[in-house]
């Protein structure tokens, strides 16, 4: 399971420019799909047929793999980079990161000298990749360029740290998910998303495509056990959790409970995740064509959309568990 | 079931954004007289169905949303006071000293609690309380109170609906339950007529969190035109006027780039016919309401919205006028009976 996170946490792939995460994603399913297609947004569409193949209306189950970044929007001419977001960007998780360009040139970022720190804004900051002028800094990068941290994965105990675990990790449970499991009657689609950092796009139209009877999202939520952070009744290593809510989708009771139920009966740890802001590609499978049923399995996480993002094995573990037991019961629900 | 006992049992009902089934088997129950089939869809969404004369024409989309505000449980603290996660706009300053309830394994009354004046400090008294400084106390322990509720419960106002004279009603989620009552009355009004078309009657879920219910309910319909009904701000003192309509002055319609204009003209023809006052308002950022999805769905519809007016609006006491339910409920009952294949085919020359 390390070595699978590992690679996954450590290939680029900002929104957009799924190209390398993609084919990282596409080794490791290779034999375990029945089919794999790319469709015109970059999702990696695998299906595992079911024994009921075309008679009942199949499950989708979706992870994003694209990851924030930072766009270069000018090169001055001393060779600091200038940038704006790709995805949720807080400029105060950012001074001191190291970043990687598609080039393989790495750098770090800094902020002009600021008298008062909570006034920093992206506009403030730059990407100083050790060039004296614009145009050697030309010879590594070009506008539009997307970069990404550059941070290793690291196992701390039961803790993972990366950069990426949103959503590299939801990818990571739908290859093992896929690894172990038997046949259903119903298909089965994985869905390796695009774009879900800005604006769940490709969970739309890979939804549209498939027009799924269900569709299940496995994400980062954030943990509220951490030092005078927000109210939040989730925390790591204590389950995976059960999305009730965040800003894209408020789940079905009918999927909730289901999932409950399941967890319970056997005796899945679990957590019930109320998210006040953010949202999963399980908010996008729902608006799709008539309404889609969708639930969401999260995966607590400390320091969402910093470079070192932080989860538990337990709760991945467990989410990994939910999700067959899930899919291996045949779930009943209307189409 | 009469105007006003099925506004009184929808406005009572649960029906928090994403929680609806209570209030959407109220509704259910209720069309289920009047229409010619009922369906709910898979996000929630009530669809009556009555037939009309050329039923293999695309149907006249009726929306009104059946959601209401309200909260989730976000935590429970060791001593068992409560955190509230806000579904829809809220506005945290009308909490402090109000009754709620908690829809959980039991139904669960609590107290929102409030400084005391004589403990508050002078910078204080001009700050409202953020929604995460305030809690609800049930007067129960965490264990006691993890037996009757959970994370992610539903909470309402507990608020039963009540009225000030024959006519002006109160109550929690008049915003939207008084567009389903007129929705109710259309029913109503052509239960035993027959329009030209079908006529797709929705209670759309899910509105106050961005609009979604009328967004799967429009692709499955697929309608040429539809019309909502929402509410608007009733005049009061201290409101500007131009942002108003007046209380018993009949529905407003709304006017601005959601509301075609040769709906526009038919609404006000049918109005003048059948003697039903209205009140035009400008409207030119009409983000908030079914109609703005509706138009956008597929290739497009034309559509037209009408405005119920509506006093304190996100409040436990939001306020409204029966007799403003029923004019808009026969407005459209009227422009239903009228708008023909022909009608329609003209909505696209204009």
């Amino acid at each position: 399971m390390e070595q699978l996170i590992k690679k996954l946490t450590e290939a680029y792939g900002p929104s957009g420019r799924e190209e390398q995460i993609r084919e990282v994603i596409r080794e490791e399913i290779s034999d375990l799909a029945d089919e794999i297609r790319v469709d015109y947004l970059g999702n990696l569409i695998a299906l595992k047929k079911g024994t009921a193949s075309g008679k009942k209306k199949p499950i989708m189950l979706a992870a994003h793999m694209d990851e924030i970044g930072l766009m270069i929007t000018h090169i001055e001419e001393k060779g600091f980079l200038r940038f704006t977001g790709v995805g949720g960007i807080a400029p105060s998780r950012l001074t001191g990161a190291r970043m990687i360009l598609p080039s393989g040139r790495k750098g770090l970022i800094y902020h002009e000298p600021l008298k008062d720190s909570s006034k920093l804004t992206l506009e403030k900051m730059y990407l100083d990749i050790g060039v004296e002028t614009e145009e050697e800094a030309r010879e590594f990068v070009t506008i539009g360029d997307i970069a990404v941290a550059d941070e290793p994965f690291i196992v701390l105990g039961n803790r993972f740290l990366a950069k990426a675990l949103d959503d590299r990790i939801g990818c990571a449970i739908l290859i093992l998910v896929l690894q172990q499991m038997e046949k259903t009657s119903r298909d089965l689609y994985f869905v390796f998303t695009s774009q879900e950092e800005v604006g769940l796009r490709g969970a739309r139209t890979s939804a549209f495509g498939i027009d799924p009877g269900l569709g299940l999202a496995v994400d980062v939520t954030m943990a509220g056990d951490t030092p005078e952070v927000k109210k939040m009744d989730v925390k790591l290593g204590a389950g995976a959790a059960i999305k009730v809510k965040d800003s894209s989708l408020i789940t079905s009771p009918l999927i909730r409970d289901k999932m409950i139920e399941i967890a319970e009966n056997e005796k899945i740890p679990y957590q019930l995740e109320v998210l006040p802001r953010g949202g999963t590609d399980a908010g996008g499978i729902s608006l799709t064509r008539e309404g889609v049923l969708a639930g969401c399995v999260s995966i607590p996480c400390r320091y969402v959309h910093s470079p070192g993002e932080m989860v538990d094995r337990r709760d991945v573990e467990g989410a990994v568990k939910l999700l067959e037991k899930m899919l291996q019961q045949d779930l009943e629900f209307p189409g | 079931m009469d105007l006003k006992s099925f506004i009184e049992r929808i406005s009572n009902s649960l029906g928090i954004s994403g929680c609806e089934q209570e209030v959407a088997g109220e509704i259910t129950m209720a069309w289920e007289q009047i229409a010619d089939e009922v369906r709910r869809d898979n996000l929630g969404n009530v669809i009556a169905l009555k037939k009309g004369k050329n039923s293999h024409k695309p149907p006249l989309m009726l929306a009104a949303h059946q959601d209401e505000i309200g909260f989730l449980v976000r935590d429970i603290d060791k001593d068992g006071f409560i955190s509230l996660d806000p579904i829809g706009g809220i506005d945290p300053r009308l909490l402090p000293g109000q009754e709620i309830k908690i829809w959980g394994r039991e139904e669960t009354l609590g107290v929102v609690g409030a400084r005391p004046p004589h403990l508050q400090k002078p910078q204080d008294r001009e700050k409202a309380i953020p929604l995460e400084k305030i809690f609800v106390d049930c007067g129960l322990k965490k264990e006691e109170l993890e037996k009757k509720i959970r994370i992610g419960d539903a909470v309402t106002f507990h608020q039963k609906m009540g009225w000030l004279n024959e006519n002006i009603g109160y109550g929690k989620a008049l915003d939207d339950r008084a567009g389903v009552a007129a929705l109710h009355q259309v029913l109503l009004e052509l239960k035993d007529r027959t329009t030209p078309l079908d006529v797709a009657v929705v209670a759309t879920v899910q509105e106050e969190v961005g609009i979604r219910g009328a967004i799967t309910s429009s692709f499955a319909l697929n309608p040429d035109l539809g019309l909502a009904v929402d509410v608007a701000f009733a005049s009061r003192p201290g409101l500007e006027k131009e942002m108003t309509l007046n209380s018993n002055g009949g529905p407003g319609l709304e006017i601005g780039p959601h509301m075609h204009p040769g709906v526009l003209e038919k609404l006000k023809e049918v109005a003048g016919e059948k003697e039903i006052p209205i009140q035009l308002i400008g409207v030119p950022h009409p983000g908030g309401t079914d109609t703005y999805v509706m138009q956008m769905n597929r290739c497009g519809m034309a559509t037209g919205l009408l405005s119920i007016p509506l006093a304190n609006m996100h409040s436990p006491v939001e306020v409204i006028d029966i007799r403003d339910v029923r004019r808009t409920g026969r407005l459209m009952a009227s422009f239903c009976l009228q708008a023909d294949v022909e009608f329609v085919e003209g909505l696209k020359c204009l």
